[in-house]
Order: structure tokens, then C-alpha cells, then sequence
């Protein structure tokens, strides 16, 4: 046997797929020829690689089904692409609360369309809001609309953020309303901020200082499923 | 070789010229909504999401969802691709790890607290690289000529035998078998020296 036909047999042989004749006389061959030895090695970590990635077979329908849903995700509106699960504090969590001892909040899936709802604090009663959003990229898209929030004096504007319990913040953006203190604005965020439960939008004084230094007008609370 | 001989999966896999098409190119057709090109990214791309899935949630069902998940991000994100910026296959990547990461703070039911890695809470979880084996040797995949792609995937993925490969394409066993290994080494070539390969390929 040649020194190609050698060479060309280290795939059926790490296959186990020589007949036992080719296997001895490739394994004498292997003893005395590096070069052949450093292919088989190569050939050993594919052969491997391979192996490992025909263990991780997807089911075959789930083909038909991923396509089926990417379809139909993308027919529905642009800003349904994320599915929310909302949690919103609920006065019916104090009678879950006397029963289990810890408070609760209620758990409620809205539709996509539905977006999050954002709930007025004490300063700003009237005031109300919805955000929608969706992953585009590396960012965190973001519908926001509001509406019956305070006028803002001159050196004054909104920031919405995605915030956690230990007061760790991202910022969304920042802007103004116009009459009847409605609006609608896109914002952006690192995708990462996803990781945040909460958010609020606070009214900020423009001092220069970047942080969240303002009260907060809305806040609402959030769990991306 | 015959597509016609063989099974469905491999003749849907061979039923046009996409697979000579580069990952960013199929990503542009995929932003005019060309849903094969969408599909042939699938059929290169879905064993390692999968894979990822499996070894970062250890779930075969939220791996599932993983797959289902990501590539809906493909399709619906496609336009913001940037093939100036990261190979198709990395992006994808941090979209699946990324989804990973979310699928599995649902599976246990509470937000992550701030600060806290979202990986490390994965069961499994290894960092980014560890996962780029079977990243590579998908997109590799892609790379080599039809021949070897076709008797690897029949030998691996559809688990034939050298002398049944030899049967379902009429072409003659020792050729089978040289052809092998030369898929084998092409592979390796493409992973160990991607550069000289993709100058090729261009």
C-alpha cells in the first residue's frame, strides 16, 4: 500500500470502518511515519467534534416549527416581539400575604400589544404609561408613552429607567411632554438592562449630573419572559 | 454524488445552490425575507444552538425553545446584522447565549439580582469560548465541497456505514473512503487556519 493510500484511509479508521487487513497494515504504517501520525491526530479531533455535534441533533420537526414562529412573530405588530410578564402589585396580594405570610405580587401575562403598564407615585396622580419593547441588536428598543405628567419647568426633564431593588440603574433615555403632558418616545437601551426588574421614570433637574437625582413620577415592574 | 438518492433531509439540504452562499450573505437575504436562505442558515447553524442549550439549561426542551428563540431573533433582526462588525456565527452566538441566560432566569422565577452574572446562574454555564468548538466546525461545515459535506453528514449525522454511503450514492467504496478522509482534513484546515481558507472560499 502506498504512502497516499495510508493517508487516505484515517477516516474510515477512526470510523472503525477498515476491514481488519487495511487496520494492521495502517497501524504498522502509523509506527514508523510521523507525518501520517500528526493527519491521524487531526483527523481524531474532527472525528470528535463531529461526533459531539451529531449528539446535539434538534429534532427534525423543530425545523418547520422555528420557521412557522419566526414567520408569525414578524406578521404581528413590530413591537410585539417580546412577551412580557408583568407584576404589578395587587390589593388582593394582602389576603395572599395573610395566608402565606410574606407579600406577594400578582402575576398577570398581558398580551404582547398590551405592552407594560406604568402606574402614577403620589406625586403625579393623574399621570399614566405604557412601554413596549423589543431586542434589535445589542439593544433594548423602547416605545414609551405617557400621559397626564406634570409640566416641566425650563431646566427640567424626564429620565426613564430600568432599575434594581439596591437602587443599581441604566438609563433609557431622557425627554419632555407636550400638552396634557402626553407624549411618545423611542428610547434605547444595553440589552442587558433586561436584566433589571423595574422601572421608573423620574423627573430630573439639568444640572449636569448624570444619575437619578430627580423624583419619581411612574414606575412599573416587569419580568421579560 | 446523487442528492436524489438521498434521504429527504439531505436532498432538502442539497435542493440549491445556497450552500455555496457565505453566512452574511444568506443574513442579507434573510432581511428580504427569503426564507430559504433563513432555512439553510438553520440547517448549518441549529446543531450548535441546540448544543448550547443543552450544555448551558441541561433541558432538551428549553433547548428546543433556544433554537426556536434565536432564530426568530435571525429573522426578525437580520437588518441590524453588520458582517463589518462580527462573523455571522458570533453573532449568533451571543444571541443564543444571550437567550440562554433569559430562558433560564424563567425557569427559575425571579429576576437576576443586580451585579450577578447571568452565565454563572446557568447550570453548566461555561464562559463564551467554551462553546466555540462546535460554533466552528458548524460554520466549517458550510465551507467544504458538497462531496465532503455530504459523506460526513451521511456518515455522522445520519449514522450510514462507509459501504452504505457507497450504495446510496453510487460511487465506489474506496473513493468513499479517501473522500472521507479528505472532508476530514479540509475540516481541520478551516479550523485551524480560517484565514487561508476564507481567502480561498472568497
Amino acid at each position: 500500500m502506498s504512502e497516499d493510500r495510508f493517508g487516505d484511509l484515517l477516516g474510515p479508521y477512526v470510523l472503525g470502518e477498515l476491514t481488519p487487513k487495511e487496520e494492521r497494515e495502517l497501524e504498522r504504517h502509523l509506527e514508523a511515519c510521523s507525518s501520517c501520525w500528526d493527519e491521524l491526530r487531526a483527523v481524531w479531533g474532527i472525528h470528535n467534534a463531529l461526533r459531539e455535534a451529531a449528539a446535539s441533533e434538534p429534532p427534525p420537526e423543530l425545523r418547520a416549527r422555528t420557521l412557522a414562529r419566526a414567520k408569525g412573530e414578524s406578521s404581528s405588530t413590530a413591537l410585539s416581539r417580546l412577551r412580557w410578564t408583568v407584576w404589578v402589585p395587587m390589593a388582593a396580594a394582602l389576603l395572599v400575604a395573610a395566608v402565606l405570610g410574606f407579600g406577594l405580587l400578582r402575576s398577570i401575562i398581558y398580551d404582547p400589544s398590551d405592552g407594560v403598564p406604568l402606574t402614577a407615585t403620589a406625586l403625579a396622580p393623574e399621570a399614566g404609561g405604557e412601554v413596549r419593547g423589543e431586542v434589535v441588536g445589542e439593544n433594548l428598543q423602547v416605545e414609551l408613552e405617557v400621559w397626564g405628567m406634570p409640566e416641566l419647568r425650563e431646566n427640567e426633564y424626564y429620565e426613564m429607567w430600568y432599575y434594581a431593588e439596591d437602587g443599581s440603574r441604566i438609563s433609557c433615555g431622557t425627554f419632555r411632554t407636550g400638552p396634557g403632558g402626553r407624549t411618545t418616545v423611542n428610547l434605547s437601551a444595553p440589552a442587558s438592562a433586561r436584566s433589571y426588574p423595574e422601572i421608573e421614570v423620574t423627573r430630573e433637574p439639568d444640572d449636569g449630573n448624570p444619575a437619578a437625582n430627580g423624583d419619581e413620577v411612574l414606575r412599573g415592574s416587569l419580568v421579560q419572559l | 454524488m446523487s442528492a436524489r438518492s438521498c434521504s429527504p433531509g439531505w436532498e432538502r439540504a442539497f435542493d440549491s445552490k445556497m450552500k455555496d452562499t457565505a453566512d452574511e450573505a444568506l443574513v442579507r437575504r434573510v432581511a428580504g425575507g427569503d426564507e430559504r436562505a433563513f432555512l439553510e442558515l438553520y440547517d448549518r447553524y441549529s446543531r450548535p444552538v441546540y448544543a448550547t442549550g443543552v450544555r448551558l439549561l441541561g433541558d432538551a426542551q428549553l433547548a428546543e425553545e433556544l433554537v426556536q428563540d434565536a432564530f426568530t431573533s435571525v429573522w426578525q433582526a437580520a437588518e441590524s446584522f453588520e458582517s463589518e462588525r462580527a462573523r455571522f456565527s458570533t453573532w449568533l452566538y451571543r444571541i443564543a447565549r444571550n437567550r440562554a441566560v433569559d430562558l433560564d432566569r424563567r425557569r427559575r422565577v425571579r429576576p437576576l439580582s443586580v451585579g450577578e452574572d447571568p452565565l454563572r446562574t446557568v447550570a453548566g454555564g461555561p464562559e463564551p469560548e467554551a462553546g466555540v468548538d462546535g460554533w466552528d466546525l458548524a460554520r466549517a461545515l458550510s465551507r467544504i465541497p458538497d462531496e465532503h459535506r455530504e459523506v460526513l453528514t451521511l456518515a455522522y449525522f445520519e449514522g450510514l456505514s462507509q459501504r452504505e454511503i457507497s450504495r446510496r450514492t453510487g460511487v465506489p467504496l474506496g473513493t468513499i473512503k479517501s473522500r472521507t478522509t479528505a472532508a476530514m482534513k479540509r475540516l481541520h484546515r478551516i479550523m485551524t487556519r480560517p484565514l487561508d481558507e476564507e481567502t480561498q472560499h472568497e
